[in-house]
């Protein structure tokens, strides 16, 4: 039986499908959620994954309007990685029509931790100042006037980790983490005269603004360390993110190395390395202790 | 072999009366009166019976009495009696190859029974070109060559699986080579086996299990052949392991890699219908049970190492590695694939879900297959209620595969029954056929079965089949050819009975070790009747379905069968080649000095080697001695033994010393025309006797020189009998022939001669008929021309043919 591969795809979504006999899988990217950062084409293993232009698309009807990515039908095997290393949520995975990652269940891969906790219990009734800073419109603030509660819903899986509302709650209900650590420098000294390509394609308000002056700065507080803005800029090296850690749930995967490898560095790769192997001496010498071969 | 010299040469000359079969129709009296007078004949006589005890006690008597030293006997044709009388004169210490017959019986008494005279005259020339031969003939030694008592069987299938078997009960080490990871090939696919129902894998796995347990076997699987060298009893052979990333003498077959490796990927094996991990084995009864990592989808997690822990098997580091094997024989066993009609999607194919093949069904129904046995629609996973199969799809197809696929009657009687079988009356059950050929033991009984279970047997070819886009049904258009009515049914499941195709690669398995395929593109065997199993190449044999579709029964008992054609030649310390091999003269091969090796490059078999700079060298154990390499020589520096050039130019002279205007110059080869002139004798189909025959052994031996040789001599006409394009015995000399001589023929048209005065024929062996047809034909056409024209014809060619013979010498 040929194993029909399927991949249909538009302005505001792409769909690929791989379709047996006795199993269907499914990849899809909500494009209105992809902000054309490189975490997905870095941390993918078979290389499914490229980044395209609005001019790359010749041949469909309504082509994306701006830099996003494709997923190589004849390279991409379905393990989901992709879905789980974007931090906007845009990817999606389904194994007979049920959303499942296996590297996630295999451990191939970590569990991508958003973090958003909301201390409802400290939120006045009527405030919806973090609902309105969202800039992703993921909150939800709803109220029961009548025993003045308040619940705040938080579309975590969509969260990229800003922490705009964190810092704009007047009540310190929220506590959030971000996703990614770095460090991000715009050297505005080589902008061309009145670009703003990288401050367009930034998803987060804010994090790049145009001064006075006409020149591009950065307030690192918000920025998610994607890197859309890099991938748009023109000139080489004005931009520059160095990506050093991702908060996750520890796995042993020789493909999340590889993965962070490309996403951060050898370096910050290798730190990772030791403070597991750290982890596990301590986690060791912890049991023999309990056991008491050895004294405290 | 020093050559006698002319005064030494005492040639002895054996006419047969064969009781009246040759003396009924020519005078023996007057050939031996004849006989006595040729150069160098130092005794004649006349026997009743030659080939009789008394008869070859005569000729042993006369060589020592008369101190022969070359014999002749005219008599029956050398495809009859050569060998014999080679034996007899070998008895008396004399060299067997210094023996020349004339064929006086199939070749003239029995051709021309109403000419006496004519045939009489004939019988006389035939004795003189058989005398001019002997007085150049000179001993041969047959070649000896050692064995190495090792086997390679390509291909574990159930054919190679009991090739391998019986040669290693016989004490061969066995070598079995397997493409895939897993021997087993397509019958391990199966669900069930015709017509006994028996679980395929349940009698192939125990089988499959003591191929890997047996001392004398080593199974080399994922693994493809890259080069064979060599001859009978001395093949060397390379073959490239490809690398599984997992050791396979470190994995245990456990499977806990599998379990924790995330990755999942279409399986082949059971044709894309289920899937497997990127680590694993294809099938639960794989053998040998070594894991593999597919590093395509693989995405390098190493959960697998981790889960493999201290047995250390995975070493993402292998890489493939070639190992070199020295075998006395060969086996191939290659089976073939199933044919998958997604080109052109015939009859929905790839475009409608729930258009399926029948190997694709054969997973369906398997208990262990990827829907556990239940035979569901792809397109909404419900059981089909009614099911059409459709026979003959790619097979009897003169668009597609021409032949018969053998097997697909009865695989669809199997599913028809098991359908059945499983789901009674609540299943409607088609079968869409052209013939239903149920041939062979309890075959037909289980057609009746089906019939008897209430399948619909339709006997007419499907026209097209349409898709219900709403219910995914399958609407199929046919003709009922007994009814004489067009049909529609409505089925809810369609399953193709797909041709059985060559397998992928036979075309290199074909270069490889050179041998041929036949039109179809399966190998070809040596002879249909009589050698099934051999290929033109010796110590090379065929087994099973790589020849021509075959069911398991049948694939089998060639399985065995080629195990003990392969054991005649390794249970025998030495093999003995005929020694009318190849010689290359290094003092004239041009390749020292130019880049030549036209030689090596025609060369059926690659039995000449011409490495730049040096002489060519023919490995004689490899040469078959067609004479292919000698007539294309461009220095003439090659030398075919027993058959030089100048033994046959001796006897075309012999040929057209009386009367060559008036006579037909025939060469013919061994195998099918001079077997094919045979016969019109043993038919007593009468021709014309002014025909004179030279043999060859294959037609590509045929040199230029010859035809332009009998031309100058004045010839009449000249025919160069060959075997059919595809049944060359040398695999394709006759084509190289007819390369050469379709030039030369528009060479000698320019130069004057009338067109037909010079013919190339297809006869085979079979074709007695034909034969006595062309040599009418011939024999009318060169009485039409008319002696004169001939006469003024040779004149003005002679100089021309002069000139391009004087190249030679």
């Amino acid at each position: 039986m040929p194993v029909k591969l399927v991949k249909i795809e538009d302005a505001s979504s792409l769909l690929l499908e791989r379709i047996m006999y006795t199993k269907r899988y499914t990849l899809s990217l909500d494009r209105g959620r992809c902000v054309g950062c490189k975490l997905c084409e870095a941390a993918c293993p078979k290389e499914a994954i490229k980044i395209v232009k609005p001019s790359d698309f010749k041949d469909i009807e309504e082509p994306p309007k701006r830099i996003t990515v494709t997923v190589l039908e004849d390279k991409c095997n379905f393990c989901g990685i992709c879905s789980e290393i974007c931090i906007f949520g845009a990817f999606k995975q389904n194994i007979n029509g049920e959303e499942h990652i296996p590297v996630l269940e295999s451990e191939s891969f970590p569990k991508i931790i958003h973090e958003v906790e909301v201390e409802e219990s400290k939120c006045p009734v009527g405030c919806k100042i973090c609902e309105e800073a969202c800039p992703l419109n993921l909150i939800e603030v709803s109220f029961d006037e009548a025993n003045s509660k308040v619940k705040v819903d938080v579309d975590k899986e969509h969260c990229p980790g800003c922490r705009i509302c964190e810092f704009k709650c007047p009540y310190n209900a929220i506590h959030t983490r971000k996703i990614i650590s770095g460090t991000i420098r715009v050297d505005n000294a080589l902008c061309p005269e009145g670009c703003r390509e990288c401050v367009d394609a930034c998803p987060i308000p804010g994090v790049l603004f145009i001064s006075n002056d006409g020149k591009v700065n950065v307030n690192d507080l918000f920025c998610v360390y994607c890197g859309a803005c890099a991938n748009v800029c023109p000139v080489e090296g004005a931009i520059e993110i160095k990506r050093v850690s991702f908060h996750h749930a520890p796995v042993k995967s020789g493909a999340w190395n590889k993965a962070l490898e490309r996403l951060t560095s050898t370096l910050n790769m290798a730190k990772e390395l030791r403070s597991k192997s750290a982890q596990r001496t301590y986690d060791s010498v912890r049991r023999l202790q309990l056991g008491g071969r050895v004294k405290k | 072999m020093s050559e006698s010299k002319p005064e030494d040469i005492r040639i002895g000359v054996f006419v047969c009366h064969c009781g009246l079969n040759i003396a009924g129709v020519v005078n023996v009296k007057e050939v031996v009166e004849y006989a006595r007078t040729l150069p160098n004949v130092v005794f004649a006589i006349d026997n009743r019976y030659t080939c009789s005890d008394p008869g070859q006690e005569e000729i042993k008597k006369a060589i020592k009495d008369y101190n022969l030293n070359r014999v002749v006997v005219a008599a029956c044709s050398p495809r009859m009696h050569e060998f014999t009388f080679r034996r007899c004169v070998a008895e008396t210490g004399l060299n067997p190859y210094l023996f020349e017959m004339a064929n006086i019986r199939e070749h003239c008494s029995w051709a021309h029974p109403s000419h006496p005279k004519e045939a009489t005259e004939k019988a006389k020339e035939l004795v003189k070109m058989a005398v001019a031969k002997a007085r150049l003939l000179a001993p041969l030694e047959p070649i000896k060559v050692p064995v190495t008592p090792t086997a390679l069987v390509i291909g574990g299938g159930i054919s190679g699986i009991n090739a391998a078997l019986d040669l290693a009960e016989m004490g061969f080490k066995v070598y079995l080579l397997e493409k895939k990871e897993s021997i087993g090939g397509h019958m391990a696919q199966l669900d069930k086996t015709f017509p006994t129902l028996d679980c395929s894998i349940c009698i192939e796995g125990p089988k499959m299990v003591d191929v890997a347990r047996h001392p004398n076997i080593e199974i080399i699987s994922f693994a493809d052949l890259v080069k064979v060298e060599g001859y009978i009893g001395n093949f060397r052979v390379v073959i490239r392991r490809n690398p599984r990333y997992v050791l396979e003498d470190k994995c245990t077959g456990c499977g806990e890699c599998s379990a924790v490796c995330p990755i999942e990927y279409p399986n082949d094996w059971d044709m894309n219908l289920g899937v497997r991990k990127a680590i694993s084995v294809p099938f639960p009864q794989a053998v040998p049970l070594v894991y593999r990592i597919n590093r395509d989808y693989c995405i390098e997690c190493y959960k697998c190492v981790d889960a493999c822990g201290p047995r250390q098997a995975i070493d993402f580091d292998q890489k493939p590695e070639e190992i070199e094997l020295k075998v006395g024989a060969i086996i191939v066993a290659t089976g073939y694939d199933i044919y998958l009609p997604e080109e052109g999607n015939l009859y929905g194919y790839g475009k409608y879900s729930n258009v399926i093949t029948s190997l694709e069904f054969e997973r369906l129904i398997l208990a262990a297959g990827p829907t556990g046995g239940h035979v569901v629609r792809a397109s909404d996973g419900k059981r089909p209620r009614v099911v059409a199969f459709i026979q003959c799809v790619g097979s009897r197809d003169v668009n597609k595969y021409p032949y018969c696929s053998n097997f697909c009657c009865m695989y669809t009687l199997k599913h028809t029954i098991q359908l059945k079988e499983h789901y009674g009356d609540d299943v409607e059950v088609y079968v869409f056929y052209m013939d239903m050929r149920s041939h062979f033991k309890g075959y037909e009984e289980f057609y009746q079965r089906a019939r008897e279970m209430g399948v619909n047997f339709i006997r007419g070819r499907v026209s097209k089949i349409e898709e219900d886009p709403k219910t995914k049904n399958l609407i199929i258009h046919a003709e009922d050819t007994l009814l004489g009515e067009p049909i529609e049914l409505e089925a809810e499941m369609v399953v193709l009975a797909t041709a059985a195709i060559p397998a992928k690669g036979s075309e290199e398995i074909a270069r490889i070790l050179n041998i041929t395929r036949g039109a179809d593109g399966f190998f070809m065997e040596s002879h249909p009747k009589l050698k099934p199993l051999d290929t033109p190449v010796d110590g090379i044999f065929l087994a099973g379905a790589c020849q021509g579709p075959k069911d398991i029964p049948y694939s089998v008992a060639q399985g065995c069968g080629a195990a003990a054609r392969a054991a005649t030649i390794l249970s025998k310390p030495s093999v003995t080649i005929e020694p009318i091999v190849s010689v290359v003269d290094p003092e004239k091969c041009r390749n020292t000095k130019v880049k030549c090796g036209i030689c090596a490059m025609k060369c059926p078999y690659g039995a000449i080697k011409a490495e730049p700079g040096m002489p060519a060298q023919v490995i004689a154990a490899m040469c078959h001695g067609c004479g292919t390499c000698v007539a294309e020589c461009p220095a003439d520096a090659i030398t075919q033994m027993h058959f030089t050039d100048a033994q046959i130019l001796a006897q075309i002279d012999a040929a057209l010393e009386k009367n060559p205007e008036g006579k037909i110059l025939g060469i013919c080869c061994n195998w099918c025309a001079y077997a094919g002139a045979d016969l019109a004798g043993t038919s007593r189909f009468e021709y014309p006797p002014n025909i004179r025959i030279v043999k060859v052994m294959c037609s590509g031996r045929v040199d230029r020189d010859f035809i332009l040789y009998a031309f100058k001599k004045g010839a009449g006409m000249v025919l160069v009998g060959a075997c059919h394009p595809y049944d060359c015995h040398y695999i394709d000399g006759n084509l190289k022939m007819r390369v050469r001589m379709d030039a030369l023929a528009k060479a000698l048209e320019k130069l004057g001669l009338t067109p037909d005065r010079f013919r190339v024929e297809y006869v085979s062996a079979a074709e007695g008929v034909k034969f006595a047809q062309i040599v009418k034909e011939m024999a009318a056409k060169l009485e039409e021309i008319g002696r004169d024209r001939i006469l003024a014809e040779n004149e003005k060619l002679r100089p021309h043919l002069e000139r391009m013979l004087s190249k030679r010498r």
